[in-house]
């Protein structure tokens, strides 16, 4: 595998920007990871309903509005930590924008 | 990873593709033919022509870069096949027959040099190649169940829709798999000559072991496989009545090529058949163009250069006859004329060892 592999090689390229094509390797790392996730929740699932833990009916309704209050917390949490960074400002204090040593 | 997991996550990455060669591929031919005709008449379209409208489009962009990691993920990611094999490893192997000496089934040759064009490159991304590791070739076959992703699970797959067409044509005693891989190639012949004499030769190890013990598996007594370079074996000369080989052309170099074609020709009996399923008739440019991008994006540096190889001459000029070059319908499902999905140009090349020609 990678960590056995013999000398590093450049990745080939398809986006101008080669970051670009780095980043979408991240990406498509996390949908994969999403999905296999997915699909553990919905093998749990069936598991307990098949030996009567769960009400399937019950998880899948709308959630009422106190529970969806209870979560709001959270959930404005962790759009926060999603979207925060795209503002491009600091969480501390120090020397801002781009710099070069050239 | 447990397999859960890992078929969850492989399922995932097989529906991207499935995506990608139905609704991409086809939302990527439009856009293509609408960005040619501003530019160029269709008559005079080119692989150059269509790769200079369509190369800095983000589309073709999210395209390739996807053929190139969608393949990278299935073999090398987190839940790729080497990682889960390798998990698996000693399982696997203790599970591998071991009866092949008893059996004359399986001969081994551990002095047999390996090419430089073979062991250069890792073919179709597959980390370590074919060859390297004691379990490639349970990764390559876990792998190439999905080689023809919109074929359906209930269709004949491509080798058994190549052997009736082979079988259609000529029924041999003698039959040589050359490239046989982990004899998936080898099986149907097996199966449907059970009085005829079958061997099947590989330069990979791991590959011939897997092969051989699926045929042990199968209690099947008419078939040889053998690690030997097809382009040079030990078998004599006009001792086949037909030669074969599936997906094995595309990964030669083409001196090595026609090293492989002196060679069946050699082997053949005079009036023998030698029949190649390969990809080499592109029916367009921008087939053309996908064709040569998806060979350098999936670790195939011969691919193009067999494309552009005329083979008909070359064949010819080796003193065979009755040269035919047709493409091939991999599944039921494929309409030869149609292009709404992605397919590899897969194509029979077949000619005949002249009745008292000399080897
Ligand atoms: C894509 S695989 C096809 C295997 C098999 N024919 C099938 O259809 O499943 C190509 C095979 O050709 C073998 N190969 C490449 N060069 C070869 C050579 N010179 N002699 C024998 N086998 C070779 C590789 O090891 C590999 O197993």
């Amino acid at each position: 595998m990678t960590q056995e592999s013999k000398s590093p090689r450049a990745e080939q390229q398809f986006f101008d920007d080669p970051a670009i094509d780095r980043i979408m390797g991240a990406f498509m790392a996390l949908a994969t990871e999403h999905y296999v996730l997915l699909d553990r929740v919905r093998a749990m699932e069936r598991e307990l309903v098949s030996v009567g833990t769960l009400d399937r009916g019950a998880l899948a309704r709308e959630p009422s509005e106190s529970e969806r209050a209870e979560t709001a917390i959270d959930r404005t949490a962790f759009v926060e930590a999603l979207m925060r960074p795209l503002l491009g400002e600091q969480d501390a204090a120090g020397a801002t924008g781009k710099f070069s040593l050239k | 990873m447990d397999d859960r997991s890992f078929v969850a996550a492989q399922d995932f990455l097989l529906s991207a593709k499935t995506y990608w060669s139905t609704t991409m591929y086809r939302t990527l031919r439009d856009k293509s033919a609408a960005a040619n005709k501003d530019v160029v008449d269709e008559q005079v379209e080119t692989v150059a022509s269509i790769a200079q409208c369509i190369e800095d489009a983000p589309l073709y962009q999210f395209y390739a870069w996807l053929e190139r990691h969608l393949q990278r993920m299935k073999y090398a990611g987190r839940y790729g096949l080497v990682p889960y094999h390798h998990e698996r490893r000693d399982d696997l192997l203790s599970a591998l027959n071991q009866a092949f000496d008893a059996e004359k089934i399986l001969d081994i040759d551990t002095s047999l040099a390996l090419p430089a064009y073979y062991t250069g490159v890792d073919i179709h991304q597959h980390p370590g190649g074919v060859w390297s590791d004691a379990i490639a070739g349970m990764v390559y076959e876990r792998g190439a169940r999905t080689t023809t992703p919109l074929t359906g699970a209930a269709e004949k797959d491509v080798h058994e829709r190549f052997t009736d067409l082979v079988l259609g044509e000529c029924s041999p005693t003698t039959v040589l798999d050359m490239g046989c891989g982990f004899g998936k190639s080898t099986q149907p012949f097996v199966r449907r000559l059970p009085d005829s004499s079958i061997d099947a030769v590989d330069l990979s190890a791991p590959c011939l072991r897997l092969a051989a013990d699926t045929a042990l598996q199968s209690q099947a007594g008419n078939v040889r496989f053998r690690q030997m370079n097809a382009c040079d074996t030990d078998f004599d000369a006009d001792s086949f009545d037909l030669v074969t080989s599936t997906m094995v052309l595309h990964e030669l170099p083409p001196k090595t090529i026609e090293e492989l074609l002196d060679e069946a020709f050699r082997v053949l009996s005079p009036g023998g058949r030698m029949v190649h399923l390969d990809f080499y008739c592109v029916p367009d440019a921008f087939r053309r163009f996908v064709h040569y991008g998806h060979a350098r994006r999936n670790n195939e540096p011969y691919m193009q250069p067999l494309a552009e190889l005329d083979l008909s001459v070359l064949v010819e000029s080796k003193g065979f006859v009755d040269v035919e070059i047709t493409p091939f319908q991999e599944s039921d499902r494929v309409d030869l004329n149609a292009d709404d999905a992605w397919r590899f140009p897969w194509t029979v090349i077949s000619a005949t060892k002249p009745e008292g020609a000399a080897s």
